[in-house]
Formats: structure tokens, C-alpha cells, sequence
């Protein structure tokens, strides 16, 4: 018995010796960091842009020779687009000694379910694409984004695609009940004075809702001349089809959620008159936005989309950082807060990006459209 | 508008009630709720679209082809998951159940890939979107007469079968009493089987439906019509088929009207909250039979 009860203790030591031995020695070679992001389930089209994207960017790194010769190594974390699966996600980076920096989460509401963790374990994340308001004040100067906020856009979608671009000025809102989707519905509504536009009405879903039509029926009731999609883009594409079988036919419009080619694919012809605002339009963009355009396609075979470009340059804004730093949690946030003026802010594919106290940057928002089947610039 | 949210509740109340008639049926013979219930409807929907993307089938052709995979999916998932444990506890299979739920979500998720699919709808017939009927500034179009007159045939079919047939009484009879079913020469394991077929059967034409209708389909779209389909079944009494029938169109029902003169925000909630009243004022479901709790039950 007790020879047994030795050879297993020994056996033990050795075995974690092995490990720690491992992972030690994988620390020293490789700069980690963590990705967050939906990999499965409903958004998981997102998940698959923001992969697009950071890879590009790896690539370009790690054939350039890492950063200060280390090469760089990504570490997926599938959050699902849910609270508690982001909480896991964080709780598993933060304890990863070996990770030194968070690009995510994707969706606003994992974001603020994460953050909370990360603050406490002292890494910083930048989000390509969390637009939510309040995150900036959860974050508590660890938290980074490189796009606009939802304030911004909903203003922006109130007082100047919907009144000046669609000339209408009766809109039904139908928002998703999550924080991205209510941050952006408030923010409308106090855009909507302003632009002189009267919501007819706002009905919530639920995420993973296939049957809409009960209130769409009771938003359509009122007449609204446009109906806001105020939420993702799988079912933005539903609500389009059930919209226009009720026999809606004016022009849709929503946000950067809204924007995957699977909207149209899912939507079809419904998805047609579908207007959205996004943060990077490669029509738009200057001469190395659209040299990304061109490699995005060539490398996967479809348009680029605004998620794949800004996480592009998140990994971007990492690389220039942690070359100046080290790869060192603190000192990265350090790096990444130093980033506050115009005149060092990051010049990537995305624009001009530099950051104010809580992490938020000014970002413009471009507007497209979906015009027989196909996304293009509206202006 | 509330002649339109009666029709809009209707058609998925109507689809709730052929899915939840499969909780009931296998809860009548078996005792256990297949949990996995749910993901043969979804299999249904990625059967038909893949017959018609991938082996260009027509429709009509893909609809009862996808429905007999699904008998056939039902059928293996009693075997190989079930039947080991009849004899265990029922916890053993209630839990098998739920496995077996998750592992067929993820198997679809590898095979299909996550992200929502649309049904190939040039691959419907074209008069499906025309208008059928038109009354108080209500639209009827041929899907929606398309979707009520299948449930409806489809539920008369299945009551003639338990009613009438040889195999109905069989099932009512193992139902009643498995051991003295089995004393009287009826093929236990066989009328089980011949259940799970039939209720994947419907299951999997009302996914097909829910995907054609909707637009949509994903290897998760299982859960929440399966956990509704589940409270139907209950509304109704489990283990009554007429009850689950009735209990699925009155949560579709309240579901439409509930979202469309309460809150939408609440929707789900709403059909809930009808089922727990209901449950509270009568414990055995609408159509329930009030047992007495034996020992042997125990």
C-alpha cells in the first residue's frame, strides 16, 4: 500500500513538473492573446469575421518576424454572444498567466459580463466591435474599443439616414432585448427629436425568436412609413421576410449588427431597401483599406466586412503596442492609454484611432444599402 | 388586428401541437420525456433542405422523405439510447435524454455548421405566397391553409391510428400496462419503436414547416420550440394526445395575443405564465387522467 501511495505522489510531481515545464517554455517562445468572440451557435457568422480578420493581420506579423522576434499565437475563447459563456471565457483568460492582452468580446452584453474580470485580473481588453455606451465605465480604464458607440450611431441613424437619406419621419422600432439592442434604441429615441422623426411604436424580441409576426403585426398598426431593425442580422433577415409577407413594403434600416452578407442571404429578396450604418466601407476607405479589401478577398473569397477590418486593426494596435512595451499585462494597458491624442493616434485600414479615459474613440459611420441582392454604398 | 394575431397564433400553435403530441405519446408508453424531441424537428428541417439543395428533390417529394428520416432517427434514438435503461431508473433516462439532445445539436453543428440557413424557397411551390383568403385586412395566404390543413389531416390521421387500428390499441394497451401487454403477446419493444417513429415522424414535419415558413433554420432552432412544445404537452395533461393538440394551439394563441396587447417583451413569458395558471387550477393538464399515487409508481 504505501509503495503504491509513493509511486503515485511521485508520479504526480513529475507529471506537474511536466506540465508546468511545458507551459513555462511556451511562454517564453510565443507573445499569447486571447480572441473573444462567438465561434458557435446564432452569431457565430460574427465570430468567423472577427477570425478573418485578426488572422490577416497575424499572418503580416508573425512573416514579418513577430514582434521584437517573438512570434505572436492566438488563443480562441468561444463566448456564444451570451453573459455567462463571456464570464467563463474571461475567467479562463485571466487565469492564463501566459495571455497578455483580450481582443473582444464581440457582442456588447458579453463585453460588459467580461469586463468586470478582467479588471480585476489586470488585462486589458480592446473591442473591434462593442458598441454599447456604459462599457466605457465598467471598464475602469482597462477597457479599449476600436469603433463608435451606440450613442453615436442611433443619433446618427435619428437625425440623418432616417429624416435627410430616406426622407421619412415615422419609424416603428423592433429591438432585440439585449444591451446592445436597448442601448441603441434609447439612443434613437433621443436622436428622434431632434431630427424631427416620430416613433410610431418599439416592440422587443427575444434572441433566437423565429416568429415575429405578432409584433410586427401590432407594430404595423400604426403606419410607421420605416421600420428600424434594431438588432443582429439573423433576425434582422426574418423580420425583413415577415415584414414584407405582412405586406410592408417601405425601406428597413438598422446598424452595424445588421451588416453580414448572411442578411441577405437569409432575407432574400425582402432583404432589398434595407439601409445600415457600418464603421468601415471599403468603397470609402483610402488606399490601404482597400488594398486590405482586395487581400481579404483573395484570401477568403468574399467582400470584407467592418467586423474583419476593425479587429484587423485591433491586433494592429496590440502589435504596436506590446513592440513598445513587452508583453506585460499592465504596461500594455499603460501602452494603450498613452494612445490619447490625434497626433499619436494609430493610422490603420479603419482610420485615424486614438482613445479618450474610458477607452472609447471617435469613429465615422458610413451608410449601405442592400440594392438587388447585394450591399452598396447609399451616398 | 386581432383577427391577425389569431391567425398568426394559430400557425404556430398549430405546429407547437405536432410536436408536443410526440412528448405525449412517448411519456404515454415509455414514461420518460424524450428531452430529445426537439432536435428531431430541427433534423427534419436540415433533412428536407438538404434533399432539396444537395439531391435537387422537389418539395413534395422532400417533405415525406424528410419525415421518414425522422421516424427513422426516432427510432435509433430509443434503441441505442433507451432501451439499455428501461429498466433503470427513470432519472437514468431523463438524463440520457438530455445528453442525447445535446450531442445531436453538436452533430448538426459539425455537419450543417452553425450559422442560420435559409430554406431554398424557389424550391417551394410558387403559389404558397398568393393570397388565399382576405377578411378584415387580414391576409391568408396558401402557406398559412397549407400549414393548418396538414396539421389538421396529420392529427385526425394520428387519432384514427391509436383509435382504430390494430397497432393503436397496441400502443394504448402498453400505455395502460406494459407487463400485461406484454402477457397478452403484444411485442413491447416493437409498438415502442413503432411510437418513437411515429412522433419523429410529426416532429420532423413540423420543422420542416417552421423552416419553410419562417425562413430559417439552425442546430439550436430545437430548444426552444422543444421546450415549448414540452409546456403544450403539460398544458394539455401529459400523456393525452388530444390534450397536447389543444394545448399546443392555446399557447400559440396566448403567445400571439399576449405579445400583441401585453408586452412583447414578455411573450414567452406570457405562454408560461397560462401554463403554470392552468397547472395550478388543474395539476393533471386539461386532459389528464388524476391518478393515485401508487407504491409501485414510486
Amino acid at each position: 500500500m504505501r509503495n503504491k501511495r509513493t509511486l503515485l505522489f511521485t508520479g504526480l510531481v513529475f507529471g506537474l513538473a511536466l506540465v508546468f515545464g511545458i507551459t513555462t517554455s511556451a511562454m517564453a517562445e510565443n507573445i499569447r492573446i486571447g480572441v473573444a468572440s462567438p465561434y458557435s451557435g446564432g452569431a457565430a457568422g460574427y465570430g468567423d469575421n472577427i477570425k478573418a480578420g485578426v488572422n490577416l493581420k497575424l499572418k503580416e506579423i508573425n512573416d514579418a518576424g513577430g514582434i521584437n522576434g517573438k512570434k505572436v499565437e492566438l488563443v480562441w475563447g468561444d463566448d456564444v454572444c451570451e453573459p455567462k459563456e463571456a464570464g467563463m471565457v474571461g475567467a479562463k483568460f485571466a487565469a492564463d498567466k501566459s495571455i497578455v492582452a483580450v481582443i473582444g468580446h464581440l457582442c456588447s452584453s458579453a463585453t460588459l459580463a467580461a469586463m468586470p474580470i478582467y479588471v480585476r485580473a489586470g488585462l486589458a481588453a480592446i473591442s473591434p466591435t462593442s458598441t454599447n455606451v456604459t462599457i466605457g465605465d465598467v471598464g475602469k480604464g482597462w477597457f479599449f474599443r476600436n469603433c463608435y458607440t451606440d450613442d453615436y450611431q442611433g443619433q446618427f441613424l435619428a437625425s440623418n439616414v432616417v429624416p435627410k437619406l430616406l426622407g421619412k419621419n415615422k419609424v416603428a422600432i423592433f429591438y432585440e432585448n439585449n444591451d446592445y439592442a436597448i442601448g441603441l434604441k434609447d439612443s434613437f429615441m433621443a436622436g428622434a427629436k431632434s431630427g424631427g422623426v416620430t416613433v410610431t411604436g418599439a416592440e422587443a424580441y427575444m434572441k433566437g425568436t423565429t416568429d415575429f409576426t405578432p409584433q410586427l403585426t401590432k407594430l404595423l398598426v400604426d403606419k410607421p412609413e420605416a421600420i428600424f431593425l434594431c438588432g443582429y442580422y439573423a433576425e434582422g433577415a426574418l423580420i425583413a421576410g415577415q415584414a414584407r409577407k405582412l405586406g410592408f413594403n417601405g425601406p428597413l434600416f438598422g446598424a452595424d449588427g445588421i451588416d453580414n452578407e448572411d442578411y441577405i442571404k437569409i432575407g432574400g429578396k425582402a432583404a432589398n431597401n434595407t439601409y445600415l450604418t457600418v464603421p468601415f466601407l471599403a468603397d470609402a476607405a483610402g488606399p490601404a483599406g482597400q488594398d486590405f479589401a482586395k487581400r481579404f478577398k483573395a484570401t477568403y473569397g468574399r467582400d470584407v466586412d467592418w467586423m474583419s477590418a476593425n479587429a484587423y486593426d485591433c491586433l494592429g494596435i496590440l502589435a504596436q503596442v506590446i513592440a513598445k512595451t513587452g508583453p506585460d499585462r499592465k504596461k500594455i494597458r499603460d501602452g494603450l492609454a498613452a494612445i490619447n491624442s490625434e497626433a499619436n493616434g494609430y493610422k490603420g485600414i479603419t482610420g485615424l484611432t486614438y482613445f479618450d479615459k474610458k477607452g472609447n474613440c471617435a469613429k465615422p459611420a458610413f451608410v449601405k444599402m442592400v440594392k438587388d441582392g447585394k450591399f452598396v454604398s447609399a451616398e | 388586428m386581432f383577427l391577425q394575431q389569431l391567425v398568426n397564433g394559430l400557425t404556430i400553435g398549430g405546429i407547437y401541437a405536432m410536436i408536443a403530441v410526440g412528448y405525449t405519446m412517448i411519456y404515454g408508453v415509455v414514461q420518460l420525456i424524450n428531452f430529445a424531441h426537439g432536435e428531431i424537428y430541427m433534423l427534419g428541417a436540415f433533412f428536407a433542405v438538404t434533399f432539396i439543395s444537395v439531391l435537387g428533390i422537389p418539395f413534395y417529394a422532400a417533405f415525406p422523405l424528410a419525415m421518414v428520416c425522422c421516424a427513422v432517427c426516432g427510432v435509433l434514438l430509443d434503441i441505442f439510447a433507451y432501451r439499455p435503461l428501461r429498466q433503470s431508473p427513470r432519472l437514468a433516462a431523463l438524463i440520457t435524454a438530455i445528453g442525447m439532445s445535446i450531442f445531436l445539436q453538436n452533430l448538426a453543428m459539425i455537419i450543417w455548421g452553425s450559422r442560420p440557413k435559409p430554406f431554398p424557397q424557389e424550391a417551394l411551390p410558387a403559389y404558397f405566397e398568393k393570397t388565399a383568403a382576405s377578411f378584415g385586412g387580414v391576409n391568408l395566404s396558401w402557406f398559412h391553409l397549407f400549414i393548418f390543413g396538414l396539421t389538421i389531416v396529420m392529427m385526425v390521421g394520428l387519432n384514427l391510428i391509436i383509435k382504430k387500428t390494430r397497432w393503436g390499441r397496441a400502443m394504448r394497451a402498453v400505455a395502460q400496462n406494459k407487463t400485461m401487454a406484454a402477457l397478452t403477446g403484444i411485442n413491447v419493444n416493437r409498438v415502442i419503436s413503432y411510437t418513437f417513429a411515429l412522433a419523429g415522424a410529426l416532429g420532423g414535419a413540423a420543422g420542416i414547416m417552421v423552416g419553410a415558413f419562417y425562413n430559417s433554420l439552425y442546430p439550436t432552432m430545437g430548444y426552444v420550440a422543444g421546450v415549448k412544445a414540452f409546456a403544450a404537452a403539460v398544458l394539455g395533461g401529459i400523456g393525452s394526445v388530444p390534450g397536447a393538440m389543444l394545448g399546443g394551439v392555446v399557447l400559440g394563441v396566448a403567445e400571439a395575443l399576449g405579445a400583441g396587447y401585453l408586452s412583447s417583451l414578455y411573450r414567452d413569458g406570457i405562454s408560461y405564465a397560462v401554463m403554470i395558471i392552468v397547472i395550478i387550477l388543474i395539476p393533471a393538464g386539461l386532459f389528464g387522467r388524476v391518478l393515485k399515487e401508487t407504491k409501485k409508481s414510486m
